[in-house]
């Protein structure tokens, strides 16, 4: 009713009102009162004589009866004036001065708002009413020209009737209308608020008269924050609004924390998206989360954490984040059952961490990451192992590792890679001090770049592909560039001398290397920019590699005592859920093959490498991803023998054929979950969070076998159970060759692994007792690890997997791939020598179990010119590929574009044939050579920027 | 006479950021200008850098950039070793050609400021050592007194990759002019005067000096964006740049940091734990 009134009158009276003096509108304003007056009192309880107290009590006691009988067309006689006089009063100039105008001086001293609100509260207060009242004051705010929310007659019925919409909520079904309203009005009011803070001392001040130190507006403000649509965007705006405020303003902050839900809400709400079905749709992370609306809101919320300037409400907001959300929600999130929940949860700390700024809020992230264990378990490991599954889990963690590491945080780098470069047992002893070296004559970058395949090579490439034309190498100082007569006259003498270079010489070079080159020079000094504010530089020397192996480690953190057997078999369990993704032990084989020397393998040579893996195993020590990877081997010889046992193949299929499996539905078969529930294996087989029944259903046999593993793990000494076990693996010889192998190995034949070694010394692993001070590393809490940090070269689980996943290039997706090469990139990016010297470095000379980037790239070029020797159609389709990929750059550089407001000059290139995506190895050979390129574009930006800026 | 120099480029800061450091290799503006549209795509590379090499397709796309880096990597170390005197700068249109000019403070040549022109083979780091071209002949025993060169293949009789670098050259430019040696001279005048005759040699060695530094605010030999040029001193174009360089004091790290630094660290130095900065410490 009001909103036709306010909208009706307001445009005919603005033109009356222009001109009419002061003075006569207050007149008008004195009659309209003096009539509103006279009906307001003719219904007053207290004047009529029958009152029995305040007008509060009126209104629930005798009054009701008779309140109803207050006739109509008195109510909208009222209305009417008000309208009126609330016009008049908005169209009222402050006098001399800032003083108040004769009118809003006459509405304070009257009380006429508060005599208003009293009347509204007297008749029904039902929700129409609670919509003009707020109306009213939403006019008077938005509208009015002079300051009105300075004098307490104003504002205390104003608070009186806030305070209604807070305190009756439970009771009074909420009008959709009144919470616009009322939101709006909110929003008003904080915009009030941030221009002029002195009011808000008066919003505390007439709180307290209402008896509780409530900062009204903010409470009221938090159920809405939620929501969607305009009422939450005016709502999360008016509290951003105070959250500014509340950075300069203590009591406001104070308030925040002491007195409100806010940070419990937020967090809360964090719990809430997460839990929400329909939030856990696969659709909301693969569409984009820009078309989420759901996840929008997720975001907007952290906007408020961002926006969260004062550290009282900042350290309780994280607090309640950490204690609220992360470690009870998210961490347990993270091991759901199905593949689909811990994905999405997976999507929602990438998009956490990609979206939260504020420097305490990512330290709560990321030390849960990298600190905070779920069952024993770090989530990090969690998270790094299953990098290497198959399916979009695998997708999916590894673009939150791009984010990880994209952060250029000191921490996570350490606790990623560093903390296993550090001691240097990766390279020769000898190597230390080429560390710091600088590659003057880009000798890795040739190196890189010579591993282009033949197929590839920038001679062969087409050149709408090649981009080669627009390149000008000028060698002289008399290129066609410079031109001028002069210059070449004043060089004539000298070219009678033969002093000048070589002139005007040209070689049509390719553009997009320059592009990579302008990328890696723009990626390494904004890294470089960034690091400045790490601790060390992790050349080598600092930290030092020695001190690092022997330096007591953080005990608080890993309590030996922690280490039972449940611990280990968690341990044992998450390196071996990899068992279930057979690539990379496929991969491993391949790579083995570089040196293509052997093509069949002796039985024996498998016997013994078995064997050694198996004492590895038995004695806790693993060296490598190579050995990791054959623990696999190993396991799922056990595996298969129970298979067979219990006349089921079931983990052979998984196990050779995972991308047959749908990502979308759970991994986890329900039927075996049920047999296992109760059984202290339940929690193992889960600790990677999925549990993948990929191994066989016969569980009893099979967790017998691991029991088996973790005594003989408890007492290396064990030669009987060695031997035992050896014996298991001499009957398993026969059915060996066929599962792990034959499947999958139709590029490569069978290889034997040729390893320097054939011998193990054993002692190396085992001689050494377990000392009390653990490093907290990959996998938790393991017994070996300190032996292995010590002595053995491992580079970490992070880049083993990293280079697992690469080694496999040509069988993962266009996508994986760009993950994989975008997160290599981005490391080789980072100036720290220790790094750079470890992925780019084509000299360093490491240990001979430390598998290198290098030679991984190595084996996928030879992996690659097989293909293109077997295969006919694959020049054809390499060019088709290109084209395919070329059309998606250009499209989303389009994209970019348009959003810019520009126009794109040059269509895509539409490609003649479209590359089926699953002919993985076309795209994956068109990634490795431009990958190549760029590693190669960093490493020659390397040489002439990193020593220079960190000397300076 | 104030030897204050510039360089025409207009992307240099001014002197005083050059004396920090001589020059800033730019990328992308300097190196490998682009072509007009028009040109003709030549499907086969002309000229590979280096004739071992030719036969690799890879690298005749990428020698180019290999040996432009290289120059750029040498270039870096010039500026590390901060030789005394020594300012070099390489060419805008070639990374083979740089310009350099050398101050000295004492002994027979002192006062001379001499500008020079280091010619490096293409087929770098392979090839015969850099070339040292004085501007002027110097009057010197090792300085041909037609062309200029200075005598360089004497000391680096082979160049070797990794061991010798252009910087030694440069030190090698300067210290001549400190430590005067006869044998085998170009210059075989200045040689036996040094020996038979040192006042003829000294007076010699003055009118020299006097003849390069007369001709200091000359146009540069070599038309070039990047070559070297002195002028007059100009306070509207030299005091600000003079200004710049006495309380800059080539000491970035002073700057205001922290601003725009993007990266995280809660290490405590000395540590290698993750978050062992209690800066933020977790609330249980």
């Amino acid at each position: 009713m009001a909103s036709v009134l306010v909208n009706g009158t307001r445009r005919g009276q603005t033109v009356v009102l222009k001109g009419v003096d002061p003075e006569t509108c207050m007149i008008v304003f004195k009659n309209h009162w003096a009539q509103v007056v006279k009906i307001l009192e003719k219904h007053d309880p207290l004047r009529s004589g029958l009152g029995t107290g305040g007008p509060g009590l009126g209104i629930g006691g005798h009054g009701g009866p008779r309140l109803g009988a207050v006739p109509s067309d008195e109510a909208s006689a009222v209305q009417n004036y008000v309208e009126h006089m609330l016009f008049l009063l908005i169209e009222e100039e402050s006098g001399q001065n800032g003083a108040m105008g004769p009118i809003l001086e006459f509405v304070v001293m009257e009380n006429v708002m508060e005599r208003l609100f009293v009347w509204s509260l007297r008749r029904e207060f039902t929700d129409d009413m609670k919509l003009d009242q707020l109306k009213m004051y939403e006019m008077l705010i938005a509208q009015a020209r002079q300051p009105l929310l300075h004098h307490k007659p104003i504002l205390r019925p104003l608070m009186m009737l806030l305070s209604s919409c807070s305190g009756s909520a439970g009771t009074v079904v909420r009008h959709s209308s009144v919470e616009t309203e009322l939101v709006l009005l909110l929003n008003q009011l904080c915009c009030v608020l941030s221009k002029d803070p002195s009011v808000l001392e008066l919003f505390f001040h007439t709180s307290e008269d209402q008896g509780a130190a409530n900062f009204l507006i903010f409470s009221l403000l938090i159920p809405f924050i939620h929501r969607e649509g305009a009422v939450g965007q005016q709502a999360r705006d008016a509290l951003l609004l105070i959250m500014a405020l509340s950075a300069e303003n203590h009591v406001v902050a104070k308030h925040i924390s002491e007195n409100t839900y806010f940070c419990p809400v937020s967090a809360a709400w964090f719990c809430l998206v997460l839990c929400r079905p329909a939030m856990l749709s696969r659709q909301s992370w693969e569409k984009g989360w820009q078309q989420v609306p759901a996840l929008i809101q997720f975001l907007n919320s952290l906007e408020f954490c961002n926006a969260v300037a004062h550290p009282s409400i900042r350290d309780q907001l994280v607090g309640y984040i950490c204690n609220g959300f992360l470690v009870p929600v998210l961490a347990p999130a993270l091991h759901k059952l199905t593949v689909e929940e811990v994905m999405t949860t997976t999507a929602y700390l990438d998009l956490f961490l990609r979206s939260v700024t504020e420097p305490a809020l990512l330290h709560t992230f990321l030390s849960f990451i990298l600190l905070h264990r779920y069952d024993n378990v770090h989530i990090l490991d969690t998270l790094v192992s299953r990098i290497n599954t198959p399916f979009q889990l695998g997708t999916v963690s590894l673009g939150l590792f791009h984010t990880l590491i994209s952060l250029y945080c000191e921490d996570v780098m350490l606790q990623l890679i560093l903390k296993y470069l550090i001691p240097c047992n990766h390279m020769m002893r000898s190597q230390r001090q080429v560390l710091k070296e600088r590659d003057c004559y880009s000798v890795s970058a040739t190196k890189i770049l010579t591993l282009t395949p033949s197929c590839c090579s920038p001679e062969i490439v087409p050149p709408p592909l090649r981009q080669l034309d627009s390149i000008l190498w000028s060698k002289g100082t008399n290129g066609p560039h410079s031109g001028t007569m002069e210059t070449k006259q004043s060089l004539s003498e000298e070219d009678d001398c033969g002093h000048t270079c070589v002139i005007g010489s040209e070689i049509y070079l390719d553009v997009s290397y320059l592009h990579y080159l302008y990328d890696a020079r723009n990626g390494i000094s904004s890294c470089m920019r960034a690091c400045q504010v790490w601790s060390a530089p992790y050349d080598g020397e600092n930290p030092p590699p020695d001190e690092a192996s022997k330096r007591p480690q953080d005990l608080s953190r890993v309590n030996p005592q922690t280490l039972n057997d449940l611990n280990n078999a968690n341990v044992l369990e998450l390196e071996w859920d990899d068992s279930y993704d057979a690539c990379p032990a496929q991969a491993q084989l391949e790579e083995e093959q570089v040196i293509p020397a052997v093509i069949l393998e002796e039985p024996p040579k498998h016997i013994q490498e078995l064997r050694r893996t198996a004492i590895m195993i038995v004695k806790g020590s693993y060296i490598e991803e190579s050995d990791f990877q054959n623990d696999v081997m190993v396991y799922n010889l056990v595996a298969q023998k129970d298979a067979q046992d219990s006349a089921k193949v079931k983990f052979n299929h998984a196990n050779t054929q995972p991308a047959v499996e749908t990502p979308g539905k759970p991994l986890s078969n329900p039927s075996t979950q049920n047999s296992e529930s109760g059984s202290p294996n339940k929690k193992p087989q889960m600790c990677n969070g999925l549990s993948i029944s990929k191994i066989s259903t016969d569980k009893e046999n099979h967790s017998k076998e691991k029991d088996g593993f973790q005594v003989m793990a408890r007492c290396p000494e064990g030669d009987d159970l060695v031997t035992q076990y050896e014996d298991l693996i001499q009957t398993l010889v026969v059915e060996a060759a066929s599962p792990t192998k034959s499947d999958k190995d139709l590029r490569s034949p069978v290889v034997a692994k040729e390893e320097e070694e054939d011998e193990v010394d054993f002692s190396l692993f085992s001689a050494e007792t377990p000392e009390a001070e653990k490093t907290p590393l990959p996998f938790g809490n393991k017994p070996r690890i300190g032996s292995r940090n010590h002595t053995i070269p491992f580079t970490g689980p992070f880049v083993s997997v990293l280079l697992s996943r690469l080694e496999n290039m040509l069988d993962n997706s266009l996508h994986v791939n760009l993950l994989l090469t975008g997160i290599l990139a981005q490391l080789a990016a980072y100036p720290q020598p220790l790094l750079r010297s470890f992925l780019l470095n084509t000299n360093m000379v490491f240990q001979p179990s430390v598998r290198s980037l290098y030679q991984v790239l190595a084996s996928l070029k030879n992996q690659i010119e097989q293909l293109a020797a077997t295969r006919k159609d694959f020049p054809e389709l390499l060019t088709a590929a290109q084209q395919c990929l070329l059309a998606r750059e250009s499209s989303l550089r389009g994209q970019d574009l348009s959003a810019a407001g520009r126009t794109r000059k040059n269509p895509p290139v539409q490609p003649k044939i479209v590359v089926p995506p699953n002919r993985t190895e076309v795209y994956a050979t068109v990634i490795f050579t431009e990958f190549l390129k760029e590693l190669a574009a960093i490493a020659q930006e390397h040489s002439i920027l990193s020593h220079h800026t960190m000397e300076e | 006479v104030v030897f204050l120099w510039s360089s025409d480029s207009e992307e240099q800061g001014g002197p005083g950021e050059q004396k920090a450091s001589p020059v800033r290799p730019s990328f992308g503006k300097k190196q490998l200008p682009s072509i007009p549209k028009n040109a003709v795509p030549i499907t086969k590379p002309s000229s590979p850098a280096s004739a071992a090499q030719a036969t690799n397709g890879t690298h005749a796309s990428y020698g180019p950039f290999y040996l432009e880096y290289s120059l750029l990597a040498e270039f870096t170390l010039v500026i590390k070793q901060k030789l005394p005197g020594i300012y070099v700068q390489p060419s805008y249109r070639s990374a083979l050609m740089w310009f350099g000019v050398i101050f000295i403070r004492h002994g027979l040549y002192q006062d001379g400021v001499f500008k020079f022109t280091v010619y490096i083979p293409d087929n770098y780091p392979d090839g015969e050592c850099p070339r040292v071209v004085f501007d002027i002949p110097v009057f010197h025993p090792l300085v041909d007194p037609v062309s200029g060169e200075l005598d360089v293949r004497r000391v680096f009789t082979k160049w070797r990759r990794n061991h010798n670098h252009i910087w030694q050259v440069l030190m090698y430019a300067r210290t001549v002019f400190y430590k005067i040696n006869t044998m085998e001279p170009l210059n075989p005048e200045a040689a036996v005067l040094y020996d038979k005759d040192i006042q003829l040699f000294k007076s010699k060695v003055v009118d020299s000096v006097k003849l390069c530094n007369s001709h200091l605010f000359d146009q540069p030999k070599i038309d070039d964006p990047y070559a070297i040029s002195f002028s007059p001193w100009n306070p509207a174009v030299h005091e600000e740049a003079k200004e710049k360089m006495f309380t800059h004091k080539r000491r970035p790290e002073d700057l205001p940091k922290g601003l725009q630094v993007s990266g995280l660290s809660w290490v405590k130095p000395g540590s290698t734990q993750p978050f062992s900065k209690e800066e933020y410490p977790l609330q249980t």
